[in-house]
Protein backbone atom coordinates (compact mmCIF):
# COMPACT_ATOMS: atom_id res chain seq x y z
CA UNK A 1 0.00 0.00 0.00
CA UNK A 2 3.02 2.36 1.12
CA UNK A 3 4.43 2.05 -2.87
CA UNK A 4 1.09 3.84 -4.16
CA UNK A 5 2.09 7.18 -1.68
CA UNK A 6 3.30 10.16 -3.59
CA UNK A 7 6.58 10.29 -1.61
CA UNK A 8 7.80 6.84 -4.17
CA UNK A 9 7.96 9.29 -6.94
CA UNK A 10 10.64 11.36 -4.89
CA UNK A 11 12.59 8.97 -3.22
CA UNK A 12 14.14 5.59 -5.00
CA UNK A 13 13.26 3.71 -2.01
CA UNK A 14 10.13 3.96 -0.65
CA UNK A 15 10.07 4.10 3.53
CA UNK A 16 9.54 0.18 4.82
CA UNK A 17 6.64 0.07 6.46
CA UNK A 18 6.98 0.24 10.14
CA UNK A 19 6.92 -3.12 11.85
CA UNK A 20 4.92 -4.24 14.80
CA UNK A 21 5.67 -7.22 16.50
CA UNK A 22 3.19 -9.29 18.17
CA UNK A 23 1.76 -6.41 20.59
CA UNK A 24 2.49 -2.33 19.32
CA UNK A 25 4.39 -1.75 22.67
CA UNK A 26 4.97 1.62 21.85
CA UNK A 27 1.70 2.33 21.23
CA UNK A 28 -0.06 0.91 24.03
CA UNK A 29 2.29 3.07 25.88
CA UNK A 30 0.94 6.22 24.04
CA UNK A 31 -2.41 5.24 25.31
CA UNK A 32 -1.60 3.90 28.62
CA UNK A 33 0.06 7.61 29.21
CA UNK A 34 -2.93 9.62 27.72
CA UNK A 35 -4.81 8.23 29.68
CA UNK A 36 -3.30 8.46 32.98
CA UNK A 37 -2.08 12.49 31.88
CA UNK A 38 -5.79 12.92 31.60
CA UNK A 39 -6.97 12.46 35.47
CA UNK A 40 -3.80 13.82 36.42
CA UNK A 41 -4.21 16.97 35.00
CA UNK A 42 -7.28 17.95 36.99
CA UNK A 43 -6.17 16.14 39.40
CA UNK A 44 -8.21 18.24 42.33
CA UNK A 45 -11.67 16.53 40.74
CA UNK A 46 -9.82 13.05 40.20
CA UNK A 47 -7.73 12.36 43.04
CA UNK A 48 -8.25 15.22 45.74
CA UNK A 49 -11.97 15.00 46.05
CA UNK A 50 -11.92 11.32 46.59
CA UNK A 51 -9.48 11.75 49.24
CA UNK A 52 -11.26 14.14 51.18
CA UNK A 53 -15.28 12.67 50.63
CA UNK A 54 -13.83 9.44 52.09
CA UNK A 55 -12.30 11.33 55.33
CA UNK A 56 -15.49 13.19 55.48
CA UNK A 57 -17.43 9.83 55.14
CA UNK A 58 -15.46 8.51 57.85
CA UNK A 59 -15.68 11.35 60.54
CA UNK A 60 -19.24 11.81 60.37
CA UNK A 61 -19.92 7.89 60.91
CA UNK A 62 -17.21 8.12 63.78
CA UNK A 63 -19.45 11.03 65.30
CA UNK A 64 -22.78 9.54 64.38
CA UNK A 65 -21.48 6.70 66.40
CA UNK A 66 -20.84 8.52 69.32
CA UNK A 67 -17.15 7.63 70.14
CA UNK A 68 -15.64 3.93 70.55
CA UNK A 69 -17.09 0.79 71.77
CA UNK A 70 -19.26 -0.43 69.33
CA UNK A 71 -17.55 -3.59 67.28
CA UNK A 72 -18.64 -5.02 64.19
CA UNK A 73 -17.29 -8.21 63.29
CA UNK A 74 -14.45 -8.27 66.03
CA UNK A 75 -12.78 -5.00 65.56
CA UNK A 76 -13.92 -0.98 66.36
CA UNK A 77 -16.32 0.02 63.69
CA UNK A 78 -14.05 2.73 62.22
CA UNK A 79 -11.45 -0.23 61.63
CA UNK A 80 -14.45 -2.14 60.15
CA UNK A 81 -15.15 0.87 57.96
CA UNK A 82 -12.51 2.35 56.26
CA UNK A 83 -10.98 -0.35 54.16
CA UNK A 84 -14.92 -0.26 52.65
CA UNK A 85 -14.23 3.42 52.37
CA UNK A 86 -11.32 2.95 50.50
CA UNK A 87 -12.48 0.50 47.97
CA UNK A 88 -15.36 2.40 47.59
CA UNK A 89 -12.92 5.66 46.39
CA UNK A 90 -11.25 3.21 44.45
CA UNK A 91 -14.24 1.34 42.67
CA UNK A 92 -16.09 4.65 41.82
CA UNK A 93 -12.78 6.53 40.02
CA UNK A 94 -12.01 3.32 38.35
CA UNK A 95 -15.45 3.66 36.70
CA UNK A 96 -15.35 7.57 36.51
CA UNK A 97 -12.09 7.46 34.34
CA UNK A 98 -13.00 5.01 31.93
CA UNK A 99 -16.18 5.85 31.26
CA UNK A 100 -16.00 9.74 31.40
CA UNK A 101 -12.91 8.52 28.51
CA UNK A 102 -14.95 7.37 26.34
CA UNK A 103 -18.10 8.95 26.35
CA UNK A 104 -16.21 12.56 26.32
CA UNK A 105 -14.27 11.37 23.21
CA UNK A 106 -17.00 10.04 21.36
CA UNK A 107 -19.08 12.96 21.95
CA UNK A 108 -16.00 15.24 20.75
CA UNK A 109 -15.29 13.15 17.99
CA UNK A 110 -11.79 12.56 18.94
CA UNK A 111 -12.70 8.92 19.42
CA UNK A 112 -11.42 8.09 16.28
CA UNK A 113 -7.62 9.08 16.99
CA UNK A 114 -7.61 6.29 19.41
CA UNK A 115 -9.60 4.38 16.93
CA UNK A 116 -7.45 4.61 13.79
CA UNK A 117 -3.81 4.14 14.93
CA UNK A 118 -2.50 0.30 14.72
CA UNK A 119 -3.71 -0.56 17.55
CA UNK A 120 -5.35 -3.98 18.18
CA UNK A 121 -8.69 -4.62 19.95
CA UNK A 122 -7.06 -6.19 23.09
CA UNK A 123 -4.69 -2.83 22.97
CA UNK A 124 -7.54 -0.84 23.23
CA UNK A 125 -8.97 -2.53 25.74
CA UNK A 126 -5.90 -2.82 28.18
CA UNK A 127 -4.42 0.84 27.38
CA UNK A 128 -7.82 2.70 28.46
CA UNK A 129 -8.37 0.13 31.49
CA UNK A 130 -5.37 0.69 32.66
CA UNK A 131 -5.38 4.45 32.84
CA UNK A 132 -8.59 3.29 34.96
CA UNK A 133 -6.96 0.94 37.33
CA UNK A 134 -4.02 3.36 37.95
CA UNK A 135 -6.57 6.02 39.28
CA UNK A 136 -8.34 3.59 41.07
CA UNK A 137 -4.77 2.61 42.98
CA UNK A 138 -3.68 5.91 43.17
CA UNK A 139 -7.26 7.15 45.15
CA UNK A 140 -6.98 3.83 47.32
CA UNK A 141 -3.31 4.52 48.51
CA UNK A 142 -4.55 8.55 49.24
CA UNK A 143 -6.86 8.18 50.83
CA UNK A 144 -5.48 5.15 52.92
CA UNK A 145 -2.92 6.50 54.01
CA UNK A 146 -5.36 9.70 54.59
CA UNK A 147 -7.20 7.25 56.83
CA UNK A 148 -4.14 5.44 58.51
CA UNK A 149 -3.09 9.34 59.95
CA UNK A 150 -6.79 8.89 62.17
CA UNK A 151 -7.57 5.17 62.35
CA UNK A 152 -5.00 2.38 63.26
CA UNK A 153 -4.99 0.61 59.62
CA UNK A 154 -2.70 -2.87 60.09
CA UNK A 155 -2.29 -5.22 56.97
CA UNK A 156 -3.18 -9.10 58.22
CA UNK A 157 -2.90 -10.09 54.72
CA UNK A 158 -0.93 -7.85 52.13
CA UNK A 159 -1.52 -10.19 49.52
CA UNK A 160 -5.73 -10.90 49.84
CA UNK A 161 -5.23 -6.58 49.96
CA UNK A 162 -3.25 -6.15 46.46
CA UNK A 163 -5.61 -8.90 44.95
CA UNK A 164 -8.78 -7.27 45.55
CA UNK A 165 -7.17 -3.78 44.74
CA UNK A 166 -6.33 -4.46 41.06
CA UNK A 167 -9.11 -7.00 40.58
CA UNK A 168 -11.78 -4.37 41.94
CA UNK A 169 -9.81 -1.52 39.92
CA UNK A 170 -9.91 -3.51 36.77
CA UNK A 171 -13.91 -4.77 37.03
CA UNK A 172 -14.86 -0.81 37.30
CA UNK A 173 -12.77 -0.05 34.66
CA UNK A 174 -13.83 -2.65 32.46
CA UNK A 175 -17.86 -1.62 33.32
CA UNK A 176 -16.92 1.41 32.78
CA UNK A 177 -15.54 1.08 29.10
CA UNK A 178 -18.71 -0.87 29.08
CA UNK A 179 -20.81 1.61 30.14
CA UNK A 180 -18.83 4.60 27.80
CA UNK A 181 -19.30 2.41 24.59
CA UNK A 182 -23.30 2.09 25.08
CA UNK A 183 -23.77 5.45 26.20
CA UNK A 184 -24.50 8.27 23.70
CA UNK A 185 -25.32 11.36 25.68
CA UNK A 186 -23.68 12.31 28.67
CA UNK A 187 -27.03 11.79 30.72
CA UNK A 188 -26.92 8.21 29.89
CA UNK A 189 -23.70 7.23 31.66
CA UNK A 190 -24.07 9.94 34.51
CA UNK A 191 -27.61 7.75 35.12
CA UNK A 192 -25.91 4.53 35.42
CA UNK A 193 -23.30 6.17 37.59
CA UNK A 194 -25.78 7.20 39.86
CA UNK A 195 -28.22 4.01 39.38
CA UNK A 196 -25.96 1.13 39.41
CA UNK A 197 -22.56 1.93 40.12
CA UNK A 198 -23.22 4.06 43.25
CA UNK A 199 -26.16 2.12 44.73
CA UNK A 200 -23.97 -0.88 44.52
CA UNK A 201 -20.51 0.31 46.04
CA UNK A 202 -22.61 2.00 48.60
CA UNK A 203 -25.23 -1.49 49.51
CA UNK A 204 -22.27 -4.16 49.04
CA UNK A 205 -20.99 -4.01 52.80
CA UNK A 206 -19.17 -0.71 52.52
CA UNK A 207 -20.45 0.60 56.01
CA UNK A 208 -21.91 -3.03 57.57
CA UNK A 209 -21.41 -6.32 58.45
CA UNK A 210 -24.12 -8.02 56.02
CA UNK A 211 -24.90 -10.25 58.88
CA UNK A 212 -27.07 -7.25 59.73
CA UNK A 213 -29.19 -8.08 56.26
CA UNK A 214 -32.33 -10.09 56.60
CA UNK A 215 -31.87 -13.64 55.98
CA UNK A 216 -32.95 -13.41 52.00
CA UNK A 217 -30.48 -10.27 51.22
CA UNK A 218 -27.64 -12.11 52.20
CA UNK A 219 -27.77 -14.98 50.04
CA UNK A 220 -28.64 -12.39 47.35
CA UNK A 221 -25.47 -10.28 48.47
CA UNK A 222 -23.10 -13.31 47.26
CA UNK A 223 -24.03 -13.62 43.82
CA UNK A 224 -22.98 -9.46 44.13
CA UNK A 225 -19.19 -9.60 42.59
CA UNK A 226 -18.62 -5.76 44.60
CA UNK A 227 -19.84 -7.32 48.17
CA UNK A 228 -16.28 -10.08 47.33
CA UNK A 229 -14.35 -7.39 46.34
CA UNK A 230 -15.20 -5.11 49.26
CA UNK A 231 -14.97 -8.11 52.07
CA UNK A 232 -11.68 -9.78 50.43
CA UNK A 233 -10.18 -5.94 50.72
CA UNK A 234 -11.41 -5.92 53.79
CA UNK A 235 -10.45 -9.24 55.24
CA UNK A 236 -6.62 -8.14 53.85
CA UNK A 237 -6.90 -5.46 56.88
CA UNK A 238 -8.99 -7.12 59.55
CA UNK A 239 -8.77 -10.72 58.79
CA UNK A 240 -11.93 -11.31 59.09
CA UNK A 241 -14.18 -11.86 56.34
CA UNK A 242 -18.51 -12.31 55.89
CA UNK A 243 -18.48 -14.57 52.90
CA UNK A 244 -15.83 -17.06 51.88
CA UNK A 245 -12.73 -16.01 50.36
CA UNK A 246 -12.52 -18.50 48.16
CA UNK A 247 -15.58 -18.59 46.42
CA UNK A 248 -15.23 -14.30 46.28
CA UNK A 249 -11.82 -15.10 44.38
CA UNK A 250 -13.59 -17.21 42.02
CA UNK A 251 -16.60 -14.91 41.47
CA UNK A 252 -14.21 -12.03 40.90
CA UNK A 253 -12.22 -13.97 38.34
CA UNK A 254 -14.58 -15.16 36.41
CA UNK A 255 -16.53 -11.64 36.15
CA UNK A 256 -12.96 -10.57 35.01
CA UNK A 257 -12.49 -12.74 32.29
CA UNK A 258 -16.25 -12.08 30.97
CA UNK A 259 -15.62 -7.96 30.87
CA UNK A 260 -12.01 -9.13 29.21
CA UNK A 261 -14.04 -10.97 26.78
CA UNK A 262 -16.88 -8.43 26.20
CA UNK A 263 -15.13 -5.59 26.13
CA UNK A 264 -12.65 -6.62 23.90
CA UNK A 265 -16.08 -7.93 21.17
CA UNK A 266 -17.44 -4.55 21.15
CA UNK A 267 -14.12 -3.04 20.27
CA UNK A 268 -13.54 -5.65 17.82
CA UNK A 269 -17.50 -5.30 16.48
CA UNK A 270 -17.40 -1.53 16.57
CA UNK A 271 -20.56 -1.86 18.89
CA UNK A 272 -21.62 2.57 18.90
CA UNK A 273 -18.19 3.27 18.06
CA UNK A 274 -17.82 2.81 14.35
CA UNK A 275 -20.71 3.33 11.93
CA UNK B 1 -33.31 54.91 9.51
CA UNK B 2 -35.60 57.26 11.54
CA UNK B 3 -36.15 59.09 8.44
CA UNK B 4 -37.90 55.65 6.59
CA UNK B 5 -40.07 54.69 9.27
CA UNK B 6 -43.15 57.15 9.72
CA UNK B 7 -43.17 56.89 13.04
CA UNK B 8 -39.80 56.23 14.71
CA UNK B 9 -41.09 52.67 17.53
CA UNK B 10 -41.22 54.19 20.91
CA UNK B 11 -38.69 52.98 22.91
CA UNK B 12 -39.58 50.41 25.39
CA UNK B 13 -40.53 51.59 29.20
CA UNK B 14 -39.65 49.64 31.95
CA UNK B 15 -41.14 50.40 35.15
CA UNK B 16 -39.00 50.38 38.22
CA UNK B 17 -38.36 46.37 37.68
CA UNK B 18 -37.95 45.20 34.08
CA UNK B 19 -40.28 42.08 35.37
CA UNK B 20 -40.29 40.79 31.66
CA UNK B 21 -36.91 40.34 31.53
CA UNK B 22 -36.46 39.31 34.99
CA UNK B 23 -39.00 36.46 34.27
CA UNK B 24 -37.10 35.38 31.10
CA UNK B 25 -34.45 34.74 32.73
CA UNK B 26 -35.50 32.94 36.05
CA UNK B 27 -37.98 30.97 33.49
CA UNK B 28 -34.49 29.70 31.29
CA UNK B 29 -32.98 28.55 34.02
CA UNK B 30 -35.64 26.69 35.62
CA UNK B 31 -36.49 25.48 32.12
CA UNK B 32 -32.61 24.21 31.77
CA UNK B 33 -33.22 22.28 35.09
CA UNK B 34 -35.92 20.56 33.75
CA UNK B 35 -34.38 19.47 30.73
CA UNK B 36 -32.33 17.30 32.85
CA UNK B 37 -35.27 16.28 35.35
CA UNK B 38 -34.01 12.53 35.56
CA UNK B 39 -30.55 13.80 36.37
CA UNK B 40 -31.29 16.30 37.91
CA UNK B 41 -34.05 14.70 40.45
CA UNK B 42 -33.51 11.22 40.38
CA UNK B 43 -29.68 11.95 41.40
CA UNK B 44 -29.46 13.51 44.37
CA UNK B 45 -32.85 11.28 45.21
CA UNK B 46 -30.87 7.70 44.77
CA UNK B 47 -28.03 9.14 46.69
CA UNK B 48 -30.73 10.29 49.89
CA UNK B 49 -31.75 7.05 49.85
CA UNK B 50 -28.96 5.38 49.98
CA UNK B 51 -27.58 7.56 52.90
CA UNK B 52 -30.32 6.98 54.75
CA UNK B 53 -30.25 3.13 54.05
CA UNK B 54 -26.77 2.98 54.84
CA UNK B 55 -27.16 4.79 58.10
CA UNK B 56 -29.93 2.76 59.26
CA UNK B 57 -28.19 -0.33 58.53
CA UNK B 58 -24.69 0.57 60.17
CA UNK B 59 -26.86 2.12 63.09
CA UNK B 60 -29.65 1.04 63.65
CA UNK B 61 -32.30 3.41 62.67
CA UNK B 62 -34.52 2.57 65.43
CA UNK B 63 -32.78 3.31 68.33
CA UNK B 64 -33.72 6.91 69.57
CA UNK B 65 -31.37 9.71 69.60
CA UNK B 66 -33.46 12.08 71.51
CA UNK B 67 -36.71 11.45 73.13
CA UNK B 68 -39.07 9.80 71.21
CA UNK B 69 -36.66 10.85 67.73
CA UNK B 70 -35.54 7.99 66.70
CA UNK B 71 -32.22 8.12 64.37
CA UNK B 72 -33.93 7.70 61.07
CA UNK B 73 -36.41 11.10 61.92
CA UNK B 74 -33.19 12.51 63.37
CA UNK B 75 -31.21 12.27 59.93
CA UNK B 76 -33.75 12.48 57.23
CA UNK B 77 -34.81 15.99 57.52
CA UNK B 78 -30.55 16.54 57.54
CA UNK B 79 -30.39 14.70 54.15
CA UNK B 80 -33.24 16.46 52.65
CA UNK B 81 -31.64 19.86 53.70
CA UNK B 82 -27.99 18.73 52.19
CA UNK B 83 -29.65 17.82 48.82
CA UNK B 84 -31.10 21.23 48.47
CA UNK B 85 -28.27 23.55 49.33
CA UNK B 86 -26.27 21.14 46.85
CA UNK B 87 -28.72 21.49 44.40
CA UNK B 88 -29.23 25.29 45.04
CA UNK B 89 -25.33 26.37 44.53
CA UNK B 90 -24.81 23.88 41.45
CA UNK B 91 -28.20 25.59 39.33
CA UNK B 92 -26.59 28.79 40.03
CA UNK B 93 -22.94 28.36 39.88
CA UNK B 94 -22.70 25.95 37.11
CA UNK B 95 -25.15 28.02 34.64
CA UNK B 96 -23.17 30.92 35.43
CA UNK B 97 -19.62 28.80 34.37
CA UNK B 98 -21.88 27.52 32.08
CA UNK B 99 -22.50 30.63 30.27
CA UNK B 100 -19.49 32.64 30.63
CA UNK B 101 -17.62 29.77 28.86
CA UNK B 102 -19.77 29.44 26.72
CA UNK B 103 -19.97 33.42 26.16
CA UNK B 104 -23.67 33.32 26.62
CA UNK B 105 -22.94 35.53 29.58
CA UNK B 106 -23.07 38.51 27.07
CA UNK B 107 -26.70 37.90 25.73
CA UNK B 108 -27.69 38.64 30.10
CA UNK B 109 -25.55 41.60 30.17
CA UNK B 110 -26.81 43.32 27.20
CA UNK B 111 -29.85 42.75 27.79
CA UNK B 112 -31.80 45.94 29.66
CA UNK B 113 -31.47 43.62 33.41
CA UNK B 114 -29.73 45.79 36.17
CA UNK B 115 -27.47 44.41 38.22
CA UNK B 116 -29.77 43.57 40.75
CA UNK B 117 -32.26 41.63 38.04
CA UNK B 118 -29.57 39.59 36.58
CA UNK B 119 -29.26 38.40 40.42
CA UNK B 120 -32.15 37.76 41.45
CA UNK B 121 -32.56 35.65 38.09
CA UNK B 122 -30.03 33.13 38.49
CA UNK B 123 -30.61 33.38 42.32
CA UNK B 124 -34.53 32.34 42.32
CA UNK B 125 -34.48 30.13 39.90
CA UNK B 126 -31.49 27.82 41.72
CA UNK B 127 -33.30 28.15 45.15
CA UNK B 128 -36.48 27.08 43.16
CA UNK B 129 -34.56 24.41 41.75
CA UNK B 130 -33.53 23.13 45.05
CA UNK B 131 -37.01 23.67 46.54
CA UNK B 132 -38.26 21.11 43.74
CA UNK B 133 -35.31 18.82 44.66
CA UNK B 134 -35.72 19.22 48.17
CA UNK B 135 -39.48 18.34 47.78
CA UNK B 136 -38.66 14.98 45.80
CA UNK B 137 -36.36 13.53 48.43
CA UNK B 138 -38.59 14.60 51.43
CA UNK B 139 -41.51 12.92 49.55
CA UNK B 140 -39.36 9.73 49.07
CA UNK B 141 -37.99 10.02 52.65
CA UNK B 142 -41.47 9.76 53.83
CA UNK B 143 -42.35 6.46 52.46
CA UNK B 144 -39.47 4.79 54.65
CA UNK B 145 -39.45 7.31 57.94
CA UNK B 146 -42.38 8.55 59.57
CA UNK B 147 -42.06 12.31 59.10
CA UNK B 148 -44.83 14.05 61.40
CA UNK B 149 -44.78 18.05 60.74
CA UNK B 150 -44.54 20.24 63.64
CA UNK B 151 -44.50 23.54 62.44
CA UNK B 152 -45.20 24.02 58.93
CA UNK B 153 -43.64 27.65 58.87
CA UNK B 154 -40.13 26.59 60.30
CA UNK B 155 -40.33 23.66 57.43
CA UNK B 156 -40.98 25.83 54.65
CA UNK B 157 -39.48 29.07 56.07
CA UNK B 158 -35.85 27.36 56.61
CA UNK B 159 -35.95 25.49 53.24
CA UNK B 160 -36.34 28.76 51.47
CA UNK B 161 -33.45 30.48 53.74
CA UNK B 162 -31.20 27.56 52.71
CA UNK B 163 -32.03 27.13 49.64
CA UNK B 164 -31.56 31.35 48.79
CA UNK B 165 -28.64 31.16 50.82
CA UNK B 166 -26.63 28.18 48.93
CA UNK B 167 -28.18 30.12 45.83
CA UNK B 168 -26.80 33.36 46.15
CA UNK B 169 -23.13 31.63 47.60
CA UNK B 170 -23.28 29.82 44.39
CA UNK B 171 -23.74 33.01 42.26
CA UNK B 172 -20.48 34.53 43.45
CA UNK B 173 -18.79 31.01 42.98
CA UNK B 174 -19.87 31.10 39.55
CA UNK B 175 -18.66 34.80 39.47
CA UNK B 176 -15.65 33.91 40.65
CA UNK B 177 -14.52 30.76 38.54
CA UNK B 178 -12.90 30.73 35.35
CA UNK B 179 -12.86 27.06 35.44
CA UNK B 180 -14.61 24.36 35.37
CA UNK B 181 -11.78 22.74 38.10
CA UNK B 182 -12.28 26.40 40.26
CA UNK B 183 -16.12 25.27 40.49
CA UNK B 184 -15.89 21.58 41.04
CA UNK B 185 -13.02 22.33 43.75
CA UNK B 186 -15.79 24.65 45.73
CA UNK B 187 -17.85 22.15 45.60
CA UNK B 188 -15.56 19.53 46.90
CA UNK B 189 -13.89 21.94 49.70
CA UNK B 190 -16.87 23.74 50.45
CA UNK B 191 -19.92 22.50 49.77
CA UNK B 192 -19.45 18.90 50.52
CA UNK B 193 -17.75 19.35 53.94
CA UNK B 194 -19.73 22.23 54.81
CA UNK B 195 -22.96 19.63 54.12
CA UNK B 196 -21.79 16.39 55.43
CA UNK B 197 -20.21 18.19 58.93
CA UNK B 198 -23.24 19.88 59.74
CA UNK B 199 -25.02 18.02 62.11
CA UNK B 200 -27.07 16.49 59.99
CA UNK B 201 -26.41 13.02 61.13
CA UNK B 202 -25.34 13.10 65.07
CA UNK B 203 -26.47 15.31 67.51
CA UNK B 204 -23.76 18.29 68.64
CA UNK B 205 -23.23 16.46 72.08
CA UNK B 206 -21.59 13.86 70.15
CA UNK B 207 -19.07 16.34 69.18
CA UNK B 208 -16.21 16.97 71.80
CA UNK B 209 -16.43 20.40 73.16
CA UNK B 210 -13.50 21.65 72.14
CA UNK B 211 -14.33 21.03 68.38
CA UNK B 212 -18.20 22.17 68.62
CA UNK B 213 -17.68 25.52 67.55
CA UNK B 214 -16.63 24.18 63.78
CA UNK B 215 -20.34 23.34 63.63
CA UNK B 216 -21.35 26.35 65.37
CA UNK B 217 -20.32 28.74 63.01
CA UNK B 218 -21.38 26.26 59.94
CA UNK B 219 -24.25 27.93 58.51
CA UNK B 220 -25.70 24.27 57.07
CA UNK B 221 -25.97 23.75 60.93
CA UNK B 222 -28.08 25.78 61.43
CA UNK B 223 -30.55 25.41 58.49
CA UNK B 224 -30.43 21.80 59.46
CA UNK B 225 -31.30 22.31 63.05
CA UNK B 226 -34.17 24.76 61.74
CA UNK B 227 -35.38 22.42 60.20
CA UNK B 228 -35.51 19.40 61.69
CA UNK B 229 -37.23 21.56 64.32
CA UNK B 230 -39.69 21.66 61.93
CA UNK B 231 -40.70 18.45 61.66
CA UNK B 232 -39.75 16.91 65.56
CA UNK B 233 -40.22 19.75 67.15
CA UNK B 234 -37.37 19.41 69.20
CA UNK B 235 -34.29 21.92 68.93
CA UNK B 236 -30.51 21.69 70.74
CA UNK B 237 -30.37 25.46 70.54
CA UNK B 238 -32.79 28.66 70.60
CA UNK B 239 -35.11 28.72 67.06
CA UNK B 240 -35.27 32.17 66.44
CA UNK B 241 -31.71 32.76 66.74
CA UNK B 242 -30.98 30.25 64.13
CA UNK B 243 -33.37 31.57 61.75
CA UNK B 244 -31.59 35.01 62.55
CA UNK B 245 -28.45 34.21 61.35
CA UNK B 246 -29.65 32.60 58.50
CA UNK B 247 -31.69 35.43 57.49
CA UNK B 248 -28.58 37.52 58.17
CA UNK B 249 -25.76 35.31 56.13
CA UNK B 250 -28.53 35.60 53.31
CA UNK B 251 -28.73 39.08 53.02
CA UNK B 252 -25.42 39.47 53.47
CA UNK B 253 -24.41 36.95 50.54
CA UNK B 254 -27.02 38.72 48.45
CA UNK B 255 -25.90 42.31 48.83
CA UNK B 256 -22.21 40.76 48.24
CA UNK B 257 -23.53 39.35 44.41
CA UNK B 258 -25.26 42.30 43.57
CA UNK B 259 -21.99 44.11 44.30
CA UNK B 260 -20.25 42.20 42.24
CA UNK B 261 -21.90 41.70 39.50
CA UNK B 262 -22.61 45.84 39.61
CA UNK B 263 -19.21 46.63 39.18
CA UNK B 264 -18.80 43.48 36.84
CA UNK B 265 -16.26 41.21 38.62
CA UNK B 266 -14.74 39.16 36.30
CA UNK B 267 -17.77 39.69 33.72
CA UNK B 268 -17.13 42.83 31.95
CA UNK B 269 -13.57 44.07 30.59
Amino acid sequence: MSTDMDSSSFSRTPPSPRMIGAIHWRGLWTLYLKEVRRFLSVSTQTLMAPVVTGLLFLAIFALALGGAGRQTAGVDYIAFLAPGLIMMALMQNAFANTSSSIVISKLQGNIVDVLMPPLSSAELTLGIAGGGITRGLIVALAAGLGMWVFVPLRLHDPLAVLFYAVNAAMMLSLLGIIGGIWAERFDHISAVTNFIITPLSFLSGTFYSIERLPEDWRFIAHFNPFFHLIDGFRYGFIGHADGSLAVGAVVVLVVNILLWAVTHRMFVTGYHLRP
Amino acid sequence: MAEQAATAPTPRRFGAVNWRGLWSLYHRNVVRFFRFGIEQLGGPAVSSLLFLAVFDLALGGGRETAPGVTLSQFIAPGIVMISMIHSAFENAAAYIVYDKLDGMIGDILSAPLKPAEIVAGFALSAATSALCTGAVVLLLMSLFVELPVHSPAAVLGFALAAALLFAFFGTIVGLWADRWDNYSAAETFLILPLGLLSGAFFPLQAVAPEFRWIFEINPVFHAVEGFRYGFTGQAQGAVAGTAAILALLTLALALLSWRLVAVGYKLKA
